[in-house]
């Protein structure tokens, strides 16, 4: 049993602040009990504390994040601060939000077998636990392969696994289908319901509720630091959709998505087309073949399809950064080469710190203008709301921000094409409608969109065209400004999930 | 697109050998072909101890870095035992220069490939483990391999920015090329340090308990021949000073 009792936390104040960041992801006052074996599913907007709560359960708060921490968390009746991280760590598992930084082994055997390896079991018994959970939770397949080889869905499944090898009561997740396909999440709501089956208690931070409506026994509201709500399973999903949309939750079901209309009424008068797109990595086999393509120019075009269908590959050969892969794109009579579409494309990365580089956010535009224009630069800050952080750093900013800072300097930048990459991937759904709004207005300016992403409800706000990619070639590609290629989209969403 | 230090999976070519081994190779390559002063019966024994990578990449099945290095290393040794006297002035210093270079760095280096292509990083831990290392040593050094490889992706998507904003030499911003490459960095490389470490914190590694380790390995007879080589490696070098007095 999990208690805690008028838990409060804040994190010490770090960088610029203007009162923001300093109540970011804070608790107040936070009180409750979660029983043995209950499902309980954290949701809320970003920033209110979800996060902050699951590290306390995983004893991370106190023992490794700092800051003002009252109040006293019980596990099984003893007070984590009493408890040392290695004590926890027996008792609860934890899986993160980012497959990258969360794996110690390059090899998933090794993997599975850190946790009882680190708890000094005998060898013998640590191959019978890899062996054990690898069988109970379907890992089989997936044992022996190098951690670099395996998909965003494969790598959150090992990391359950091995949460699950060193066999605690509690399982912590926090944002675990964050990088994950419709169909990757699936699958690992699969394996929720073995670990459910098993008995466990299960508490899980998330912003898609779809695949856990069914899972979950108890929902817990959170906003600003505080449990708005305490819904059972039953209660939450009798809420009104109105209601649940107020409180800033993404829909229970995709179904609800239907009524959406889809903004038609720009771009189209003429179209880009591409040409000869084929690329394999070195000793690989080929990912992307793609004779000829066509989408419209002006308005936003969605890339969608399974994960390793090709779509990053796509969209990194439009933009000109695979050396290897050559072909043209044509609009009209302008014709491109693989160097010149460096500088007709504009790519919005996924990971936006890649991409900021200066030490204000007015450099940043400048940086990519042809000559610093401040009047110019200013005019496309005010029409992201960026004016009032112009001469702050943009490391400083908040993540929302950031990506608006780098969608900026794409305007600045006045390149026709403009491609981002899952920018929405663990966004609730307040910044979701925001960065579809953003998109609404870059192509407003007459600029086209490409968008590689795994989110329905977002491309049905922001984009007026599809290219469905699957091993590495266009399926099919259609508009959504008729009911029926909504509808076909949202079949390919609702397919993915049985 | 994956670029690792060291394997990540086992590769079952080739002669099974104790990552020790594998180490005790590779220094004793370094210090007698790498810094060795080639005195007397030296001269002839490196000629064994480049021998050794030859064999190992032959039984691995390496065939192309094989006949790569008989080419750079059996041609650059012809030529200083044969060729080199054939040259006067400028040429025959070049010549030198580049056999010398040659002769001193390949078998290091070819031995180095082996050593991170056919040891895996548990396999590594465990031999460092065995050597009684203490934990603030094996632990550091096991989260630099998982670490470097994530850094390097990092690395190439900053480097992907970098191209697709116009950033580079001769763009007229070259002065700040580094440290646009090094802010991103810096933030990314201490984002993903933190999370790492929280993560293997929650899995439980540091705690008072000894650590076990599932990875088998442990000396064969292959080994042993091997580590005699190296052995009579020193003992030669000792018999050449003693003989020198």
């Amino acid at each position: 049993m999990i208690e805690c009792r008028d838990v409060s936390f804040s994190y010490p104040a770090s960088g610029p602040v203007d009162g923001k960041c300093l109540t970011e992801g804070a608790l107040k006052h936070i009180t409750c009990t979660i029983e043995d074996g209950s499902f309980v599913l954290l949701c809320g907007a970003s920033g209110c504390g979800k996060t902050t709560l699951t590290r306390l359960l995983n004893g991370l708060i106190p023992h490794y994040h700092e800051g003002t921490f009252t109040g006293s968390v019980y596990l099984d009746g003893k007070d984590t601060r009493e408890l040392s991280l290695f004590e926890i760590s027996q008792k609860v598992g934890s899986v993160f939000q980012n497959p990258r930084s969360q794996f110690f082994n390059v090899d998933t055997t090794s993997e599975l077998a850190f946790g009882p390896e680190n708890h000094g079991l005998p060898e013998k018994a640590v191959r019978e636990r890899v062996r054990r959970v690898a069988e109970q939770l379907k890992l089989e397949s997936l044992l022996e392969r190098s951690i670099f080889s395996l998909s965003g869905g494969e790598k959150q499944k090992i990391a359950c696994g091995s949460a699950a090898a060193i066999e605690p009561d509690i399982y912590v997740l926090d944002e675990p289908s964050s990088n994950l396909d419709t169909y990757a999440i699936a699958d690992f709501r699969k394996l929720l319901m073995l670990l459910k089956a098993q008995g466990k208690t299960i508490v899980i931070s998330e912003h898609r509720l779809y695949y856990l409506r069914d899972l979950a026994d108890r929902v817990l509201y959170m906003k600003n630091g505080e449990i708005r709500g305490d819904y059972t399973a039953e209660e939450f999903q009798s809420l009104p959709a109105e209601q649940r949309d107020q409180m800033g939750l993404r829909p229970l079901e995709l179904n609800s998505l239907r009524n959406i209309a889809a903004p038609c009424d720009r771009g189209g008068d003429s179209e880009w087309n591409i040409r000869q797109f084929f690329f394999a990595y070195k000793h690989q086999p080929e990912t992307l073949h793609i004779d000829e393509a066509v989408f419209p120019f002006g308005g936003a075009t969605a890339i969608i399809g399974h994960n390793g269908a090709g779509k990053s590959t796509l969209s990194r050969c439009l933009c000109g950064l695979e050396k290897r892969c050559g072909g043209i794109v044509r609009n009209q009579d302008k014709i491109y080469s693989r160097r010149e579409r460096l500088k007709l494309c504009y790519m919005v990365m996924q990971d936006v710190n890649h991409q900021l580089f200066t030490e204000s956010v007015l450099d940043e535009l400048f940086l990519s203008m042809s000559t610093e224009d401040q009047a110019k630069a200013e005019a496309v800050l005010a029409e992201m709301d960026l004016l009032p952080y112009r001469e702050r750093h943009p490391m400083g900013l908040s993540g929302g921000q950031k990506q608006r800072v780098a969608v900026a300097s794409a305007i600045a930048s006045e390149r026709p094409l403009i491609v981002f990459d899952e920018p929405t991937s663990g966004l609730d759904l307040f910044h979701m409608r925001q960065v579809a709004e953003v998109v609404n207005r870059v192509a407003e300016h007459g600029r086209t969109v490409v968008v590689v992403t795994h989110d329905p409800e977002f491309i049905l706000r922001c984009c007026n065209f599809v290219i469905h990619m699957e091993h590495g070639e266009i399926q099919e590609s259609y508009s959504l400004c008729k009911p029926e290629g909504r509808e076909h989209l949202l079949e390919f969403f609702l397919n993915d999930m049985e | 697109m994956s670029r690792e230090l060291l394997a990540s999976q086992k590769n079952h070519s080739g002669i099974v050998l104790d990552p020790r081994t594998k180490l005790a190779v590779l220094t004793t390559i370094a210090v007698f072909i790498l810094g060795g002063s080639y005195e007397g019966v030296m001269q002839y024994y490196i000629i064994v101890l480049a021998a050794i990578p030859l064999l190992l990449l032959l039984l691995a099945g390496k065939w192309k870095g094989a006949v790569l290095y008989l080419l750079i290393f059996g041609g650059s040794l012809c030529l200083e035992l044969f060729g080199l006297s054939y040259l006067t002035g400028v040429a025959n210093f070049i010549a030198v220069a580049i056999v010398g270079l040659f002769l001193r760095f390949t078998p290091g280096i070819v031995m180095g490939y082996f050593v991170v292509t056919t040891t895996t990083v548990s396999e590594f831990v465990a031999a460092m483990e065995r050597l009684h290392l203490p934990q603030q040593i094996t632990i550091p050094m096991s989260v630099m391999f998982r670490f470097f490889p994530t850094v390097a992706e990092e690395w190439s998507a900053i480097g992907d920015a970098m191209r697709m904003r116009g950033v580079r030499f001769g763009g007229g911003k070259a002065g700040s090329i580094l440290e646009y490459r090094m802010v991103p960095m810096m933030i990314c490389s201490v984002k993903i340090g933190e999370e790492l470490s929280a993560a293997a914190l929650t899995r439980g590694l540091g705690g008072p308990v000894k650590r076990t380790n599932i990875c088998k390995i442990g000396f064969r007879a292959q080994d042993i021949v091997l580590l005699l080589i190296c052995l009579g490696a020193f003992a030669a070098q000792v018999y050449v000073w003693a003989a020198r007095g």
